[in-house]
């Protein structure tokens, strides 16, 4: 039996929609859904707790986040940072190795390419940038490279040592900023302001976005293809999923992961260096408000995607930069962000156990 | 020069510093010995510190304010163990959901309940008092272990109890089997799951009485992040000494004497940063040098 003449041209459109509305209704999507809505419950308990209107609240952290170039700006400038961090989890995660020291490889980036960028005169802007941030990738790189080897030679915890490492990295780096390289009368510690030629051009007026937001998507893009076309990627993804399959394959897994977790320390070096040349200017002890530890979720959100980190990224942004608006325009505390961020992780990370109890509870007990 | 960098103050400050880091370490035995990677330690304390700091107030009373500090630790571990052990989430994510929920948490309540902006301090707030015992303060050195902190005291009498209970008894022997042979608990019958909620449950609650100790025993005020890493000291001290109370307590007395050192080489003008990388230094050095060791009982392939 042949379909009707009229049909046949609208055959792919029913497809598309058919697949579109299997997808919108699929476990995956209402799971994610769900969590969302009951992170917006949970925060709009908050919001309450604290005498505002969710509804007016949520609206306006959309409103700060979305609503003006300015504001898509600002959240973009917040994501930069997440993508870098994200990624750089995200190589780790992919190899099958844990690399929780993001914070920590980013501090010593961010100091690498601080002193690049200060102590380097008479460079040509777009080569002292770049120097400075392949010593920011082989700062941070080489750190979490250490961790790698202590993992692949002896078999150390890399979850344990990058942790560890975070804290070395941070109380070095603020050494440095408090004693040799302190500028005198500089009132906290710091570097010195970065040569001109090493800043990162910003693109719009009273907003930090900087040509660091372009920086981060090619490393998305170069991310992205590196796993789907390249030979190399797709070894370290195949010692990540099954790492007795990779060696029966003859795939060299501990040279993988030595370099999956350069790779990653590098990422998050640039993430700092990118923070020092394009927003503050200067190394700044503190000036990573928790940007390696939201790479992890980051990653976990996005299940190691390349464009997926990037969404999940501006999300976050969104979250924080809407945060910060909120809190000037209402009295509602900033912090709400966070805890929106911190509880959807926690929701949609367990959704396909959450999901379960259901269906168990349904099934079985019912 | 020596005295400089090494007296009775120096010992006494060693104790001080040691005791959250002790109390916190102690919880994270639990969880060690219950085979869960547990880096929630520093979102259990301060929320058991902001939990502490709010019933003080409310009540005027540090006793309350300690059972305070200690119910919302244990409810905070109850939490991680739901997600850890019922949801079977990845560990590490909860660890780092929890730490960054805790702190965006008691932010975002101090600056709504309080309506203050950086932190709580009040006269309304109920200290932890210090406890002096008379007949050692005329014993020489021995002096520096009178004038403590309740909770120093309660966290010495902890080591005890919790080295009996995970040495000494049948929790204690699920407990170890828990984190080191799982599947030997279910073949005796024994839930696995009930053994790590326990465990979930008394790390949250001697987090909470860290938090409380930090905030209550300490400073006397609620300040924003008041952990300030602390708990991952705490971490580093559970794994240093593997989750055994007294090579903990002997690890979190280390950090503390390494704490106090520094604190003398400022006085000398040497930058204290490089003791504070202490803790973490030497764990990473004893985990290589334990990783070395068992590597060559047997060739161990971690799955």
């Amino acid at each position: 039996m042949t379909a009707p003449a009229s049909a046949q041209p609208s055959a792919p459109v029913m497809r598309l929609l058919r697949r579109l509305y299997g997808l919108a209704t699929s476990r995956e999507s209402v799971s994610v859904l769900v969590s969302v809505l009951l992170t917006l419950v949970v925060g709009g308990v908050l919001v309450v707790i604290n005498g505002d209107n969710p509804f007016v609240v949520y609206r306006s952290l959309f409103v700060h986040a979305f609503g003006s170039m300015q504001n898509l700006t600002n959240t973009l400038a917040a994501a930069t940072p997440l993508i870098f961090t994200g990624l750089a989890v995200g190589i780790s995660f992919r190899a099958g190795v844990w690399n929780i020291g993001a914070e920590g490889q980013l501090y010593l980036g961010a100091m690498g390419g601080a002193i690049v960028g200060v102590y380097l005169t008479n460079l040509w802007a777009p080569m002292h940038i770049a120097l400075s941030l392949a010593v920011a990738m082989v700062c941070g790189g080489l750190w979490a490279w250490i961790m790698g080897f202590l993992k692949t030679k002896w078999n150390v915890d890399e979850v344990v040592t990058t942790m560890m490492g975070n804290y070395i990295a941070i109380h070095f780096t603020s050494y440095l900023a408090n004693y040799p390289l302190k500028p005198p009368k500089a009132p906290i510690g710091s570097t010195d302001y970065v040569q001109e030629s090493a800043q990162l051009p910003q693109f719009v007026p009273y907003s930090t976005l900087n040509a660091g937001f372009v920086i981060a998507i090619a490393t998305a893009v170069v991310y992205w293809i590196f796993y789907r076309y390249t030979t190399t990627g797709y070894q370290m993804r195949t010692v990540g999923y099954n790492r007795l399959f990779a060696r029966y394959a003859g795939m060299p897994s501990g040279r993988m992961i030595l370099w999956a977790m350069f790779g990653s320390g590098a990422l998050a070096g640039l993430a700092g260096c990118v923070e020092v040349l394009g927003v503050q200017y200067r190394f700044v002890q503190d000036m990573s408000p928790n940007y390696g530890f939201d790479g992890i979720l980051v990653a976990l959100l996005a299940m190691n995607s390349g464009p997926g980190i990037v969404l999940v990224a501006i999300l976050f942004g969104a979250l924080r930069s809407g945060g910060l608006g909120v809190e000037r325009m209402t009295n509602v505390p900033s912090e709400l962000s966070i805890v929106l961020t911190s509880v959807l992780i926690l929701l949609v990370s367990s959704r396909y156990a959450l999901v379960k109890l259901f269906r168990k509870e349904r099934g079985t007990r019912a | 020069m020596l005295e400089t960098l090494f007296n009775l103050h120096t010992l006494e400050a060693a104790f001080r510093i040691a005791t959250p880091l002790l109390l916190a370490a102690l919880g994270g035995s639990l969880t060690h010995k219950a085979g869960i990677f547990n880096i929630g330690l520093e979102g259990m304390m301060l929320i058991g510190a902001f939990s502490a700091v709010s019933f003080s107030y409310a009540t005027n009373s540090w006793v309350v304010g300690l059972l305070g500090g200690l119910l919302f630790g244990l409810l905070t571990g109850l939490l991680f163990g739901l997600f850890t052990i019922d949801f079977r989430t990845d560990v590490i994510i909860i660890g780092t959901a929890l730490n960054l929920l805790a702190l965006g948490a008691t932010t975002y309540l101090l600056r709504a309940i309080f309506q203050v902006r950086a932190g709580l301090s009040s006269p309304r707030i109920d200290a932890i008092p210090d406890v002096h015992i008379p007949f050692l303060e005329h014993l020489g050195f021995l002096k520096v272990l009178s004038g403590q902190s309740v909770l120093t005291y309660g966290g010495w009498i902890l080591i005890v109890l919790l080295h009996v209970v995970i040495f000494r008894t049948p929790f204690g022997m699920h407990l170890r089997a828990a984190g080191e042979h799982p599947e030997v608990l279910a073949a005796a019958g024994i839930s696995l799951r009930r053994v790590r909620y326990a465990a979930a449950a008394g790390c949250g609650a001697l987090c909470g009485l860290s938090g409380a100790h930090l905030a209550l025993g300490y400073l006397n005020q609620f300040v924003i992040n008041i952990t300030g890493g602390q708990g991952f000291i705490a971490l580093a001290a559970v794994l240093f000494g593997q989750g055994n109370p007294v090579s903990v307590f002997l690890v979190t007395l280390l950090f503390g004497l390494a704490d106090g050192i520094s604190s003398n080489l400022q006085v000398l003008g040497v930058s204290g940063y490089f003791s504070l990388m202490v803790p973490y230094i030497l764990t990473i050095v004893m985990l290589t040098i334990f990783a070395i060791r068992s590597g060559r009982k047997k060739s161990a392939i971690r799955a």
